[in-house]
């Protein structure tokens, strides 16, 4: 027993090694049900990667290069699906604080850069890897609102487009600063899906929009500040000084930066949007937990939703019971563009199941994919380098025996950058182990 | 469907329970769990029960037909841990030793929750205390006859249970953290604040409950002599701890790292009372052997891990690992959420581990029905059995499945065609209360006495 | 001789206190001409009610009215029994204002503990500690008629209450009570008439006293019961059989407990209903459930249970500072529509039951929240029997109160215009026979309720 797992072990160790290192980032998959995605499905064909990219998809391609092969006969080869909301590499253990790095104190911190914390030697990412997810989006906020007896938080920091694969963040890291993670306030402060009934004296509701306006009313001069402050860097006034916050704003104020706006109820995405047409800057609505009548306005204005988990219970108890099933094909049906994440960590994993709940409940099967792989490479800006398989871009690759939505579905090979990447985790070196304990 | 629905399924139902209404589904690929699958199968249902299975089923001229063609039929879900249709906190958490109150007098049988895993195929939930003392409180067992009373719902012959907890939760009050409980008080520090006190609260309880029989048996031994002692003092944490020594009574543990199962195990044996089932149980795959050898049941969780430290050994394979070590495995939600879908929960085994279809299901069939001591009746499709039936539209290990119908005792409790339909009806119902209830001064004027909604109420 | 002078002293004391009595109230008040509503009979058109030392001494049409009788022209003016507040903390000065006004949604008619308690309790160990039973405690030994929400309640023609102590889960002995005398001890007409339970919930089921949730609150009443019965028990093995059994030992809490006529268990919602129906005949005591607003999904059950039921006049509404864009639920909507009209349906039922103020201590509150009730259906006739007879039945105090009838107690309100309508008022109250003026102004509005925002309760008022 000790020398298994000593060996498993010493196989962890190696694993990384042998896999992502050197140069064997060269190969051809041939023989395979090919899913791009953004062109129709090949049902038998090959792809040949070349240093990390794809070189060529087609019925007849030719290794070379020094590629190695793999026959994927009777399998399926897709795009490595992306997450677009986690947690995934800052938080390890939910309950034990030290473990965590999320949530920063105070309201404003655009300067925050999730990439900077990503433990690559983080257990989830292996384990999410394990279900064909090969980039996710990192976020330094978990989205509570309470602000934990300070002001609450608004802005927590910039989300990055990470790589499930690398030795430092640094390679690991497909867009840093991929978003602008943002929580859009709400009347009432706290998180109103989760509404506590206290028994309290709660303030008046017209108080609490009073509230709600005053800190619409601060954000408005946060984004002001940030606007005076490019002017006066943009006119080389002598005694201007470099302010680490504000500079950091100056992505999103440009719109190049999207803001990661946490909108869940209806009167929040309303408001979002009104917020971006009036500061100018580019928004997606993150995690929301109903369409209502936003549907026209978001198409409208061309936003994006990464949608949440659809496993989740209605908010009311008059709500249809397939309400949080159905969403996402609300959101589809209104002609809006969307991608799913979990906003989590050791449910990072799950997200094809939670699109794959949406297409039972109606959602189209090739809508489904393309928000778990191109849309969500196009929202974080990185459509160009991943989320489908094209010649050119990054050889991000599952080769599976079946629809990765499906549960019972084996990811037998993953590719990253055109490396292969173990399948191995935590979980699997614990099975390993035990089944074997005598 | 939701309220407006369930009350017309009330008399629905009603109406059924009088009638010994035959039901004939046609034409289903049947998932019976324990006796493999009919394609094209048919399933009679007479007076609430299965009374035929197979391809060529022939049924009385009035039996209502559901063709199936196309879908599957399955056994009821049944959830082996759930908090749903607690009314007034699901924890008694001011003390280490609950085991006075009970589940069964807190039973909400109007939680929305209740007809939302209803309409995820759940039929059956073993409804727990939760986990905030070494022993928790009195169990129950239901089945989820939405629109009936809590007495109705209870599954009639279940055996009641206890729940016992270990390691951090219970302990967590030990030493306590400023915490949403807490609300900003200082929170008194309460025993146990280790697993060695976790423990020894399991070991007095059933010290002193040994004592408690004895000293009944003893008054009631002088009684037959013929003397006129005083009868001791009935007490209600004991005695559902002598039911568990006479058998009486199921022992359900929240547990989750191996030696505190192991420890669990050990104390049982040495104060002679079983564990019926190890809820959670995330690291039993490392003492498996010991479980199957006690006779406990694992339920446990598809693939939680890492919220806290207790869980962060835990591996989605451990379902498999224990199933291959001869544990009879069942997977559990312990969530309002999770419940809506312990089918797809159950196809994680199947990646996980490598387990066959039928294994996958019966982790939250025949196998939690088995834990409960209710497989006589449910769990299966079998002839004889209650027919709590449910039907897919697609197999139920597919993730893009949904269900149609459930049926309980051969009552029908779901329709999803229904639920479509009366959605609109019920909005319109809801609206004329809005109406109802704004001011005077935007209603129409009052006649004299005003409106009477008497009728309506009465309807 | 002793006894002669001790007799002597009882006279003059007696002597003493009808001089007191006489200076204060006439011998006898005669109510003439006014439409006079029994209760138990007859309405009389045109009637006379006569009254006599605090006691109904006649009442009839063609009464002749005494020589000594202050007169009171009732032209134009109705006569009704005194009305009951049927569960009430009226008269008991730390019992404003009740706390289960603060009930939450949706959830049991519960009360959160006793705010601002100074000395934290020591935790308690389980049900054997008994942290929450009062049931010793006495509203008779509490009572007072300078109680700030008295004559409020009186403005609302209000006479009487079953005032309970209220604080613990066994919340002690209650009294029928008339809201008026110089002393306490003047105010008791019958105690004790019952002990009330309230559920008392920690934050989700955690707290640091047993217990915090409501299945515990349930085993905590269950066990105490156990426990009373088992010392009844023991009580009377050892007086058959003294020798080699040990004493039992004398218990408070127990004899409070055994002491309680009946009990008054907490039910609003149906499940509730349900659920305390089974457990008060679980408990084997002669027991009344309180709260009822969603009764109207359990009438056939209340009338079968053959159970006396106490309906809250606290109506549900829609919870103060709501986001007006958020929708509520169904069953709310059901309850805030439909709970009024649980009265109607009772009475129709034959179910008996009586109001309770639940909080509702303005004399303008008071009379819209039973106007709301007939509104949605019960008869005038029905209501008033609620607020009279019926709540001195409930506790056994019809032969004495509850009705205008040779003998009663002269507890009687008088109103200009029909009881409970918009623009009636009330002119006179009697309480044993002692007329009170009701204030107008306590009958009005109160003027600080701007529309939404004023809570439904108002607490303050009768210190004015």
């Amino acid at each position: 027993m000790k020398s298994a797992h000593l060996l498993a072990i010493s196989l962890i160790c190696l694993a990384p090694a042998l896999l992502a290192g050197g140069d064997d980032n060269s190969v051809l998959i041939r023989n395979v049900v090919i899913h791009p995605v953004t062109s129709p499905d090949i049902p038998n064909g090959s792809v040949l990667v070349i240093d990390g990219k794809i070189a060529e998809v087609g019925m007849k391609v030719s290794a070379r290069g020094g590629a190695r092969v793999v026959d994927g006969h009777g399998l399926h080869l897709y795009p490595g699906l992306i997450n677009a909301a986690t947690n995934v590499g800052l938080a390890e253990i939910g309950a034990l604080r030290d473990t965590v790095d999320l949530d920063e104190i105070g309201p404003f911190n655009p300067e925050l850069r999730a990439e900077i914390a990503f433990n690559p030697s983080s257990e989830h990412i292996a384990v999410t890897r394990a279900s064909g997810i090969t980039s996710v989006i990192t976020l330094p906020g978990s989205g509570a609102r309470g602000g934990r007896g300070g002001p609450a938080p608004v802005i927590t920091g910039q989300g990055a487009l990470m790589h499930l694969d690398g030795w430092t963040w640094e390679q690991m890291a497909v867009k840093p600063g991929a978003v602008m993670d943002m929580l859009f306030p709400q009347i009432g402060g706290g998180s109103s899906r989760y509404a506590a009934v206290s028994g309290g004296q709660a303030p008046s509701f017209e108080e609490q929009e009073k509230q709600y306006r005053e800190q619409l009313k601060r954000i408005g001069e946060f984004f002001e500040e940030a606007r005076r402050y490019e002017r006066a860097k943009n006119a080389g006034l002598a005694d201007f000084q470099r302010d680490v916050r504000l500079e950091a704003m100056l992505p999103v104020i440009d719109g190049k930066q999207p803001l990661f706006m946490r909108a869940e109820r209806e009167r929040m995405i309303k408001d979002s949007v009104e917020f971006a047409e009036k500061e100018k800057v580019k928004i997606i609505i993150a995690d929301p937990h109903e369409i209502g009548r936003t549907g026209p306005l978001l198409k409208e204005h061309n936003i994006p939703v990464v949608l949440g988990k659809t496993f989740e219970l209605p908010m009311h108890d008059d709500d249809p019971y397939d309400a949080p099933y159905t969403l996402p094909n609300e959101f589809y049906k209104a002609g809006v563009e969307i991608c799913f994440g979990t906003f989590d960590v050791e449910f990072a994993r799950n997200v094809p199941f939670e699109a794959a709940q949406a297409v039972a409940f109606g959602l189209p099967h090739d809508i489904a994919l393309k928000a778990l792989t191109i849309n969500s490479a196009e929202v974080l800006g990185a459509g160009d380098r991943i989320g489908s398989i094209e010649k050119g871009k990054s050889a991000d690759l599952i080769l599976t025996d079946g629809d990765p939505m499906q549960a019972r579905t084996t990811i037998k090979q993953m590719f990253i950058a055109g490396r292969e990447v173990s399948l191995e985790s935590r979980h699997t070196r614990e099975y390993e182990k035990w089944l074997a304990r005598p | 469907m939701r309220r407006l629905a369930a009350f017309s399924l009330i008399a629905v139902a009603t109406a059924l329970a009088a009638s010994s209404q035959s039901i004939l589904i046609r034409n289903a690929t049947v998932l019976t769990v324990t006796k493999g699958s009919i394609q094209n199968g048919s399933v009679l249902i007479e007076n609430g029960k299965i009374a035929a299975i197979g391809k060529n089923v022939s049924a009385p001229a009035d039996a209502t037909v559901v063709d199936a063609t196309g879908r599957y039929l399955m056994p009821g879900i049944i959830d082996c841990h759930s908090h749903t249709a607690i009314e007034g906190g699901i924890n008694e958490g001011s003390v280490s030793d609950s085991s006075m109150v009970n589940i069964k007098d807190v039973i909400n049988p109007y939680d929305i929750n209740i007809y939302r895993a209803l309409a995820g195929g759940l039929t059956v939930s073993n409804v727990l205390h939760g986990s905030a003392n070494a022993i928790g409180g009195q169990t129950v067992v239901i089945k989820l006859r939405w629109g009936k009373t809590a007495q109705e719902m209870l599954f009639d012959g279940a055996k009641p249970g206890i729940k016992f907890a270990l390691g951090e939760n219970p302990k967590r009050q030990g030493y306590p953290q400023e915490s949403f409980f807490t609300q900003g008080q200082v929170v008194e520090r309460r025993y146990p604040g280790t697993r060695m006190g976790v423990e020894e609260v399991i070991r007095e309880s059933f010290t002193e409950a040994k004592n408690y029989q004895a000293e009944w048996k003893d008054y009631e031994n002088r009684v037959e002599r013929g003397e006129h002692p005083i009868p001791p003092r009935k007490d209600l944490r004991l005695d559902p701890l002598v039911e568990v020594l006479e058998g009486k009574r199921y022992v359900h543990a929240h547990c989750y790292r191996a030696d505190e199962i192991l420890m669990l195990l050990r104390v049982a044996n040495e104060m002679g009372f079983k564990i019926r089932t190890l809820q959670h149980v995330l690291e039993g795959y490392k003492v498996a052997k010991e479980i199957a050898a006690h006779g406990a049941g694992a339920s446990t969780f598809s693939d939680w891990w890492s919220y806290k430290i207790e869980a962060y050994d835990a591996t989605p394979y451990n379902a498999a690992i224990m199933a291959r070590k001869g544990v009879v495995v069942s997977l559990n939600s312990d969530s309002d959420e999770l419940q809506r879908h312990l089918n797809l929960e159950a196809a994680k085994v199947m990646r996980y581990g490598g387990l066959s279809e039928t294994e996958a299901l019966a982790m939250v069939t025949i196998n939690p029905a088995k834990q409960l001591g209710i497989d006589e009746t449910v769990g299966s499709i079998e002839v004889g059995k209650s027919a709590d039936l449910v039907l897919f539209d697609k197999h139920p290990l597919d993730n893009f499945s949904k269900v149609e119908k459930v049926w309980i005792d051969g009552h029908q409790y779901f329709d999803r065609e229904k639920d479509l339909e009366t959605r609109p009806a019920f909005e319109q119902k809801k609206k004329a209360l809005e109406e109802k209830l704004k001011p005077a001064a935007q209603r129409p004027a009052r006649g004299q006495g005003g409106s009477n909604p008497t009728a309506e109420a009465i309807q | 001789m002793r006894y002669g002078s001790i007799n002597a002293a009882v006279l003059t004391i007696a002597a003493t206190c009808a001089v007191a009595m006489q200076a204060e109230v006439p011998s006898a008040i005669a109510i003439k001409d006014a439409h006079v509503v029994t209760v138990s009979g007859a309405d009389l058109p045109r009637g006379t009610v006569l009254l006599r030392d605090g006691l109904i001494e006649e009442v009839g049409v063609n009464i002749a009215v005494p020589a000594d009788a202050w007169v009171i022209d009732g032209s134009g003016l109705t006569v009704y029994p005194g009305f009951i507040d049927a569960l009430s903390t009226w008269g008991i000065p730390s019992g404003a204002p009740q706390a289960s006004a603060n009930r939450p949604t949706g959830g049991a008619p519960t009360t959160p503990a006793p705010a601002a308690q100074t000395q934290p309790e020591p935790r308690a160990h389980g049900p054997e500690d008994r942290p929450q039973t009062y049931s010793f405690e006495r509203a008779a030994d509490l009572v007072n008629p300078s109680e700030s929400r008295i004559e409020a309640a009186r403005a609302a023609g209000f006479t009487t209450s079953a005032t309970f102590p209220n604080r613990g889960i066994f919340e002690g002995l209650g009294a029928m009570i008339d809201l008026a005398g110089t002393r306490g001890r003047d105010m008791v007409v019958v105690q004790p008439v019952g002990q009330q339970i309230v559920f008392r919930l920690g934050p989700s089921g955690f707290g640091r006293t047993f217990p915090t949730s409501l299945m515990g609150n349930i085993a905590y009443v269950r066990q105490l019961f156990l426990d009373l019965n088992q010392y009844r028990q023991a009580k009377q093995i050892y007086d058959a059989h003294p020798g080699g059994n040990r004493r039992p030992e004398y218990d408070h809490d127990l004899e409070g407990l055994a002491e309680s006529p009946r009990i008054l268990l907490p039910a609003d919602e149906a499940q509730q209903i349900d659920r305390m129906l089974s457990f008060g005949q679980e408990l084997k005591v002669p027991f009344v459930v309180y709260g009822m607003h969603e009764a109207y999904r359990r009438i056939d059950e209340l009338k079968q249970a053959g159970v006396p039921v106490l309906v809250s006049l606290k109506w549900p509404e829609k919870p103060k500072n709501a986001d007006p864009a958020e929708q509520q639920d169904y069953r709310q909507l059901e309850m805030q529509t439909q709970a009024p009209a649980v009265p109607g349906m009772l009475a129709k039922a034959g179910v008996k039951f009586a109001f309770y103020s639940d909080g509702v201590d303005n004399a303008a509150d008071l009379k819209k929240a039973v106007k709301k009730a007939i509104d949605a259906g019960i008869s005038r006739a029905d209501a008033i029997k609620a607020l009279t007879l019926n709540a001195a039945e409930i506790y056994g105090a019809g032969d004495r109160l509850g009705s205008i009838e040779k003998g009663k107690i002269a507890n009687l309100v008088m109103t200009k215009g029909e009881a409970f309508e918009d623009k009636t008022t009330v002119e006179y109250v009697f309480i044993d026979g002692k007329e009170f003026e009701p204030s107008k102004d306590l009958q009005k509005e109160p003027a600080n309720r701007g529309e939404p925002k004023q809570p439904a309760i108002s607490g303050d008022r009768g210190a004015n």
